[in-house]
Formats: C-alpha cells, structure tokens, sequence
C-alpha cells in the first residue's frame, strides 16, 4: 500500500473511532456495539502501519492481486453504514429499557401488607 | 446517628434465582427487620416471582431480562423516587451473609463515605483462592481504577453495596454495564467518596454465574472502555456544572 493510502486509512480510522466513542459516551451506542468498532478499527489502523503484520495480513488474505481502490471506498462506506444501522437498534434498545424500568417502577406488589416506602422514619 | 434512624431500601436484583431467592429474602428480613426490601425480578423465566408470595418483599419485575447494571439502576430509580436515604445491594444467589450488612451500615453512617463497597480483598489486599483468569481481572481494573482516581478498590465487582442518596441522581443519569469499576470510577471522578469495608462471602450453592464463556472477552474490554468513557464523562459533567 502506498504511503497516501496509510495516511488516508489512518486518518479514517482516527475520524471513526471518535465517532464511535462518542456515540457510546452520549448512551446512542450500546457499548457493547461500540467495543467491536473500537477494538476492530484500532487492529486494523495496526496493521496498517506495521509493513510485517501488512504483508502478513495480505498474505493470509491469500490476496493475489491489488484490492482495487474502489473496493476500500466500499468497505469504508459499508463500516459507517453498520454504525449508522447499530446506533438505530441501541436507540430502540435504549426506548425499551427506559420503558421496561418504568413499568416496573410504576407497578410494585407488596407481597405481603409491607408498602413500599413504608421503612423506618426519623 | 442509629441504624434505624435512616430510611433504608435493601434491593436484590434477581435473574432465575428461585432456588435460592426466598431464603435469602428471610435471612434480609431477619437481620435488617428496619429496612424495605425490594427484589428486582429481571424478566426471571423460573419462578423467581413466585417464590417471593408471603415474603414480605416488594417486588417489581422487568418484563425482559435488562441486565444486573440495569437491574441495579432500576432499583435505584425506585429508591430516588421513594425518597429512601440510602440503598443497600445484595446478591440474590446467597452469597452475602445479610447479618454482615448491620456494620457496614455502621460505617456507612460515620459519614465518610458516599458509596460503600462490601470488600473481600480489602483486608489481605490479596485475590487468593481466585480461579486465575478471574484474578488477572481483579487486578487489572483495581488498578485501572487506581490508575484513573488515585484511590485503588480491590473488589471492584462486589455486589454488596451501600449507596448514599447523594449519589442517586448520577447513577441514573448515566449507562453502567455492571456498577461494577465503570461506576465505582466515574463517581469518584465526580467527586463522591468511595470506601471498601471487609466482608466474607459464601460459596454459590445454586445456579450458575452470569458470565458466559464469550463475556470473559467482552466482559474487560467492554468495561476498559467504559471505565475510560466514564472518566471523559465525569470530566465534560463538572465542566458543564461549574
């Protein structure tokens, strides 16, 4: 890969990484979603700056032409899309949950006559 | 001040814990016969719920499984909302011995602390007996805790807590994964004082722990990042305070 094209890498991964990290930091991404991101995103900036785990990479990839540019534009097309589809779910998960707590808050059962909030005062 | 004279809600968060639920509810209501019980049944599929008809408990049920973070949260929110002083958190596999919950309470109430960690490694300060894997865990995030507060907790994953009323509205306001070292430092980093008093624990008799094989990956890497998120968080919230 050509120098531009490390650069290029870096500076997408670095941009997708504080996306992410911020999405998780403001409850729009489940953390656990974000940790795949996160973790992904920081192996392949990795690999993308040491030339052995590069050339190893390639050659486990069984590569045996160039990936086309175009290809690359997909993928990184195609990562911010499952960010983008994986912060619609977290926003739904999250509406469920609140709604969830809530329906238990609302509706206590005294198993027996104790009421909640019926504890010992000053 | 005296035990009684605080009002105190004693939650259990319970997720398919009928073998065990019910004995651990009487042992509560033995010792702590002062404090309001509560389970949080977390959307359980045995019958958790119906074990509890005649304990005295009050319970309030997800009706899906949320996780023990959310559970706890829940019980949080109720406490907020019922104007309770402080909450105590117990495990609902027997593991805690509720008659050790009095001195903590005590020490709680020599108001040192804004949050109490019931400790099993405080006193040795050692994770002896530990399966191995579940050591290097322990350590990693005491000091990781250490590392971003300057006050080291050695049993970040205690489940026996006293949380004072001042540190409710935080607890709410933001996502924990396990109130386990993401919380313990994102208060701290707040400002809320944080202390860990001895306990003993009992071993599980019944069920199995929550953690699957695949969260013993997760698990670390999921908390690493929200243990430093919560310091970025707790950082942007004075901020946006002062």
């Amino acid at each position: 890969m050509t120098a531009a094209g490390i650069v290029t890498g870096i500076f997408i991964g670095c941009a997708l990484l504080v996306w992410v990290i911020d999405l998780v930091r403001r409850d729009r991404l489940y953390a656990g979603y974000g940790v795949i991101f996160v973790f992904g995103t920081i192996a392949a900036m990795t690999v993308l700056i040491v030339p052995p785990l590069l050339r190893a990479a390639t050659a486990a990839s069984t590569a045996l032409l160039p990936v086309p540019s175009l290809s690359l534009v997909a993928l990184v097309i195609l990562t911010f899309l499952m960010v983008y589809v994986f912060v619609q779910i977290s926003i739904l998960s999250n509406r469920v949950m609140r709604l969830t707590q809530e329906l238990a808050i609302r509706s206590p059962q005294a198993q027996d006559s104790v009421a909640p909030g019926a504890g010992q005062r000053d | 001040m005296t035990l009684v004279a605080r009002r105190t809600l004693v939650a259990i968060p319970a997720y398919n814990e009928a073998a065990t639920i019910r004995a651990v509810v009487e042992r509560v209501r033995a010792h702590l016969p002062d404090c309001d019980l509560l389970v949080v049944n977390d959307g359980s599929l045995d019958g958790t719920a119906t074990v509890l008809h005649g304990t005295g408990a009050t319970v309030i049920a997800h009706l899906c499984n949320l996780g023990y973070g959310r559970a706890i949260q829940t019980a949080v929110l109720y406490a907020e909302r019922a104007g309770y002083d402080r909450l105590v958190t117990l495990d609902a596999d027997g593991q805690h011995d509720p008659a050790q919950v009095g001195a903590l309470l005590a020490e709680f109430d020599s108001g040192r602390w804004d949050l109490l960690v019931g400790s099993r490694y405080v006193v040795g300060r050692q994770y002896t007996g530990v399966p191995f894997g579940r050591r290097i865990g322990m350590r990693l995030f005491s000091s990781l805790v250490g590392l971003m507060t300057g006050h080291r907790i050695y049993d970040t994953t205690s489940g026996l807590k006293v949380i004072g009323r001042q540190t409710f509205t935080p607890l709410t306001k933001w996502q924990f994964i396990d109130f386990h070292a993401e919380a313990l430092v994102y208060l701290m980093r707040l400002g809320y004082r944080i202390g860990e008093y001895p306990i003993t624990v009992a071993d599980r008799r019944h069920g199995t722990t929550m953690y699957s094989a695949l969260s013993h990956v997760k698990y670390p890497l999921k908390t690493a990042l929200m243990v430093v998120l919560g310091v970025v968080e707790a950082n942007l919230a004075r901020r946006r305070a002062s």
